[in-house]
């Protein structure tokens, strides 16, 4: 069940800027790890970089070890939710998990489980372009967890959700990191990230300024928004 | 996970989109009602005994004229395979592309392409069985006894036409590969194949132009009724097509295996 997310010196450019600087920070099993820092920080290029979706200019995102692109079967090892549901507009969210299942061997009971399990039961056979942003978000979710992967990385999760909704994703990712397995997941909500983590990297400007346990990032602070605004505003120095 | 099981999820994929359903019916019913048009028109010259008034009097040439319609089907299905996964959800329900779960999915982006070409061939491969000798039934039927001694070679054009659509669906994969949208590569490709033939008018300015692949590709199967002068010979034109083919796709793996999803 010991999986270990590692992101080592990571830079990305576009063009001539550069949007990671150095990125470094592990997700440790048994722990959610949050991501947080403002809107362009560098957090979905991190996380678009360690699904093997991006590649990085230098430095390495592993998954136990290894590149994702190397996984056997990856959606059995990390599940992942990027921006919006992840379906094409004109499917069915059934059709959509069923051909995801079928891809990397899940069996296709799976597809009803986890729409059960999101409570989507009632909407598969819905088109997702008739689906409101909250139901985008529960079937991105859905998709994560379609695999029973040991790790869940989740790019903004509790966007779009309403409160009994972000109620529901915090006690599904504390199950998950209970039982062992490892939760990434980013946000640019303070409050949300401070009830859901353990672990917290804090990230601005492409560069990680703080990481490690939340109240060993947050000494000295009243409260976490302090800590980051005084660790990402224009006068931090970083850690 | 297997190869299989890429191209079976593919095959989901494809099949269960909307754009898929339009594309197979057009490929299908497109050149039957065509070859119906043709068909009752040579049927209605020959039995007023001027057949001068139609460009041929074979049922065969009905349904060779026929299929350009069905290459707009095959344009759409290899358009949609690729451009499917690029559509951009709206911002109202959080944006997002279908790539990225395809990717990480599958993270062998030239299984993913392959599988992607696997099933547009096999698409495309069962319209073409389904369509060309109902096609020729068809206007056999309706031209009936009045008919001139079958030409030559229906066998084979029949087979060259079927290349045709294959090799012209999946060059529309790998075009929409690098536009990563749907919308150009359709509209180029149709207007291509169907109203204005950029490649026919460039025949008249060099000689050159048969070796574009369409022109190329359709010396398979237009025999007579292609409108200029120095075709290649069927054989020549499919392998000038299929080079051509080969070669885009393996340049749009190229691409897809380096870009940033």
């Amino acid at each position: 069940m010991v999986l270990m997310l590692s992101v080592e010196r990571l830079v990305k450019r576009r063009g001539s800027r550069e949007i990671l600087t150095d990125v470094t920070f592990r997700a440790a099993p048994g722990r959610v790890t949050g991501l947080l820092g403002p809107n362009g920080a560098g957090k979905s290029s991190t996380l678009r970089i360690l699904l093997g979706l991006d590649r990085a200019d230098a430095g390495t995102a592993l998954v136990d070890g290894q590149p994702y692109r190397r996984l056997r079967q990856p959606l059995r090892t990390v599940g992942s939710m990027l921006e919006g549901s992840g379906a094409h507009r004109s499917r069915t969210a059934r059709n959509h998990l069923t051909w995801m299942a079928r891809s990397n061997g899940i069996p296709i009971r799976r597809v009803a489980e986890v729409l059960d399990q999101v409570g989507l039961g009632a909407a598969g056979g819905t088109r997702v372009g008739r689906f409101s942003l909250g139901m985008c978000q529960r079937l991105g979710l859905a998709a994560a967890l379609l695999g029973e992967p040991r790790a869940l990385v989740l790019d903004e999760p509790v966007n779009g959700l309403d409160p009994e909704g972000i109620r529901w994703i915090r006690v599904l990712l504390r199950g998950h990191a209970d039982a062992g397995g490892t939760v990434l997941l980013s946000s640019h909500l303070m409050r949300e990230v401070d009830e859901i983590a353990d672990d917290l990297v804090v990230i601005a400007h492409g560069r990680v300024v703080a990481a490690g346990p939340i109240r060993e990032v947050t000494a000295g602070y009243p409260t976490l928004e302090d800590a980051f605004f005084a660790l990402t505003g224009p006068t931090a120095g970083g850690r | 996970m297997t190869f299989f099981d890429t191209v079976a999820a593919e095959i989901r994929k494809t099949a269960t989109l909307p754009a898929t359903a339009v594309a197979l019916a057009v490929t299908v019913l497109g050149p039957v009602a065509i070859t119906l048009i043709n068909a009752v028109g040579v049927r209605a010259a020959l039995r007023s005994g001027r057949p001068e008034l139609t460009a041929y009097t074979s049922p065969a040439e009905a349904v060779f004229s026929a299929v350009p319609i069905g290459t707009v089907g095959a344009v759409v299905l290899g358009v949609v395979a690729v451009g499917g996964e690029y559509t951009a959800n709206s911002a109202r329900i959080g944006g997002g592309r279908q790539i990225t779960t395809t990717l990480t999915a599958i993270p062998n982006r030239l299984a993913v392409l392959a599988a992607k070409a696997v099933t547009v061939v096999l698409l495309v491969a069962v319209a073409a069985l389904v369509v060309i000798p109902a096609s020729l039934a068809l206007a056999g039927g309706i031209v009936g006894t009045d008919a001139p001694p079958a030409p030559g070679g229906v066998l084979s054009r029949s087979v060259g036409a079927g290349i045709y659509w294959l090799l012209t669906a999946l060059i529309a994969l790998a075009v929409t590969v690098f536009t990563r949208n749907g919308i150009v590569p359709i509209i180029v490709l149709v207007v291509n194949s169907t109203l204005v033939s950029v490649s026919v008018l460039l025949s008249h300015l060099t000689p050159l132009a048969r070796f574009l692949p369409d022109l190329a590709g359709m010396s398979m199967f237009a025999g007579d009724l292609l409108a200029f002068d120095d075709a290649l010979a069927p054989v020549t034109g499919g392998l000038v097509m299929a080079t051509w083919t080969a070669a885009l796709l393996a340049l749009a793996s190229a691409v897809f295996l380096r870009r940033d999803a």
